[in-house]
């Protein structure tokens, strides 16, 4: 393991066992037996180790699912589904942490260690709607399109969020939950619902002119 | 460690049947048409049912009535579009009561829903909980898309090694999902049937452990092994092979039988010497469970039973009822031939059910009596020769429309209150099925009455 894995690694374990960072980057490194240096070297403040953490965490599971002999033929939608079931899989390893760290958080609050995590999830739910869009799944919406990766993000923030509420056997609401939340997502960017409900709004909003 | 859990589900079966007996001195239900079928050959006719399944059999013989067979349809639009728990349920309340099929089918149209089916990438989540394995890990081939839906999951086809399996997966979480059902249909049930929740508690009870035994696929596969292999040397009857490296609780492998669903089969034009071969596989089936092995399938829907070279396939055990010999004796001594012409006797069968209560007044008790002897002079006369044709349309129409009488009475008298046995509801429910699903194949069957039914008392 290099030094960026250990730290990574070892960075964890305290949030596991404490369920706060470390303290200090000197006590951190001596328990460690790295020297500072080493560390600033790799990582500016702990908020960068946690936030590759966080963004480890995405990668991963982007790359598992997108190497799944089944993945060219999926839909948008199916891609998404896998991501969301992989991820909730996934993060068994990591609840402990994740009920430090998010559990308390609002799904829209953004703190600045979720900042890469949120990136990737972002890049990722592009290159899927993009896929979408191809195979019509996603009706094109001009600049209205550019909110989607922003809601399926906020999508994902509930689906940790009730993952981490869920008491069930395996999870099993978690899937339910998945399952349908994604099923009305895309029902509802597939068709124009959201435009005529925008036009409709922009044709009675206040602020048209001369008012 | 799965052994033990089955044992323990096992276990529960067997403790619940007993319960229903030590309840049965201070039954229980239902309104007094209800007793009218039950008082027969134990099975109990659901108007809507019965047109549900049984409408082409009156229909082609009668030349229907215009507004039955609306009604029919209406019914039988509704029962299609149920699903997972709504279906269960409506599909049992329905059997179990003499109702008027409209108020009944529109207050449930309004409850019910119909889940989409599962998505591919949930598939392969279950199998990845269950197995540890994604479905092309297991099989060389697995379809994405569903080849059919089943009430609480949905059926996949696969293959490996050039043989076909069908692959059951379980919607997740649907245990939790029936129970909320339940709870949200009972009041609507309760009000359009015109109930007491205290008349039907046991009732409603047993149905919701019958449901939720279905959920638990290892209790399917542990049945379907111990029925089939007790009934293997029954003529013209199959069973499929099912998978235990492959199932678990949520997901459930048997072989692929390549035949046409019962209702399918009747409908098409099979010969009339190829319809008896079926209906009479159909019928011995029954018979072996009931009175040998006093376990039985008590889901007789036609998409459960396959066609195949004219041999009739049996699936899925979700719901299997075992019979306790005491419930067992009270039940089925209304097959007895002599039992209707001899009022001392009949009024005691009757008082062992609770069909007939202490408390009844002589008027009471005359009326109950006299709907109990026609239902069991009509429904008993399938047992009673050597041999029976469910091709004749008389006979359904005639059930139905003793259903439709003993509904109005109902009706118009108040003679409701806790008679009956909770024990009872699947008995109903699997012979009113043998009967509906022989009509449709109208098929002429060999009867043997059990020798002890004879000779009782």
């Amino acid at each position: 393991m290099d030094t960026r894995a250990r730290i990574i690694s070892a960075f964890c374990d305290s949030l596991r066992e404490h369920g706060r960072p470390p303290e200090t980057v000197f006590a951190f490194c001596k328990q460690l037996e790295i020297t500072e240096r080493e560390f600033f070297q790799e990582f500016a403040s702990f908020d960068a180790v946690e936030s590759s953490y966080w963004e480890q965490l995405v990668d991963q599971v982007v790359c598992a699912v997108e190497a799944g002999p089944e993945w060219p033929e999926f839909t948008a939608k199916q891609r998404l589904l896998s991501f969301l079931y992989a991820f909730c899989e996934a993060s068994l390893d990591h609840r402990s942490v994740m009920l430090a760290r998010i559990a308390e958080l609002g799904p829209l609050e953004k703190p600045a260690f979720l900042k890469g995590f949120e990136s990737r999830f972002k890049a990722f739910a592009k290159s899927v709607l993009d896929h979408g869009a191809a195979l019509g799944e996603v009706a094109p919406r001009g600049r209205l399109s550019a909110i989607y990766p922003d809601a399926l993000y906020t999508h994902f923030r509930g689906v940790i969020d009730f993952s981490l509420k869920d008491d069930s056997r395996g999870y099993e609401r978690t899937d339910a939950f998945i399952e349908k939340s994604v099923a009305v997502a895309f029902d509802l960017i597939r068709t124009q619902v959201v435009d005529s409900a925008l036009d409709l709004a922009r044709f009675l909003a206040p602020w048209r002119e001369g008012s | 460690m799965k052994g033990g859990a089955q044992e323990v589900a096992k276990e529960g079966v067997k403790q619940d049947a007993q319960q229903g007996v030590g309840e049965q001195d201070s039954i229980e239900t239902t309104r007094f048409s209800r007793v009218a079928a039950m008082a027969g050959t134990g099975m109990r006719v659901g108007v809507n049912y019965l047109k549900h399944y049984g409408k082409r059999a009156i229909g082609a013989a009668s030349g229907a009535d215009e507004l039955q067979e609306a009604n029919a349809s209406a019914v039988y639009e509704t029962f299609s579009r149920l699903k997972g728990g709504p279906l269960k349920l409506a599909q049992m309340l329905s059997i179990d009561r003499n109702l008027l099929p409209p108020a009944y089918a529109n207050q449930f149209a309004k409850a019910q829903y119909s889940a989409p089916p599962l998505s591919y990438p949930l598939v392969v989540r279950t199998f990845r909980r269950e197995f540890n394995r994604e479905p092309l890990q297991i099989f060389d081939s697995f379809s994405k898309h569903a080849a059919h839906g089943a009430s609480i999951g949905q059926v996949h086809r696969a293959s490996k090694d050039g043989a076909e399996y069908a692959v059951k997966v379980q919607y997740p979480g649907v245990a939790d999902s029936l129970r909320t059902d339940i709870r949200v249909l009972k009041p609507i049930a309760l009000s359009v049937l015109g109930l007491k929740e205290h008349d039907v508690a046991d009732y409603l009870r047993e149905i919701e452990t019958r449901l939720l035994e279905e959920t638990d696929y290892s209790l399917e596969l542990l049945r379907s092994q111990e029925l089939s292999s007790k009934s293997a040397h029954l003529k013209h009857v199959r069973f499929v092979k099912y998978y235990p490296e492959w199932s678990t609780s949520r997901i459930l492998s048997m072989d692929w039988v390549d035949g046409v669903t019962l209702d399918k089969y009747a409908d098409g034009n099979a010969s009339q010497l190829e319809r008896d071969q079926v209906g009479q596989a159909l019928w011995d089936f029954y018979e072996h469970q009931v009175h040998t092995l006093r376990v039985f399938h008590a889901d007789p829907h036609p998409g459960n039973f396959l066609v195949k070279d004219g041999e009739l396939w049996v699936l899925d055990f979700g719901c299997t009822k075992e019979l306790d010999e005491v419930f067992y004796r009270k039940q089925f001594r209304f097959l007895d031939p002599t039992l209707a012409d001899n009022p001392s006797r009949l009024e005691a069968a009757l008082v062992s059910l609770d069909i007939l209560l202490p408390e009844d007044d002589p008027e009471k008790k005359a009326r109950i009596v006299a709907v109990c002897e026609r239902s069991i002079r009509l429904l008993g006369l399938p047992f009673w020769g050597d041999s029976f044709d469910f091709g004749d349309p008389n006979f359904m129409r005639a059930i139905y429309e003793m259903g439709e009488a003993n509904a109005r009475e109902q009706q118009s008298r108040d003679l409701s209150g806790r008679r009956g046995s909770a024990d009872s509801v699947y008995v109903h429910r699997a012979y009113f099925g043998l009967y509906s699903l022989l009509s449709r194949l109208r098929a002429r069957v060999r009867v043997c009455l059990p020798g002890w039914v004879r000779g009782v008392e």
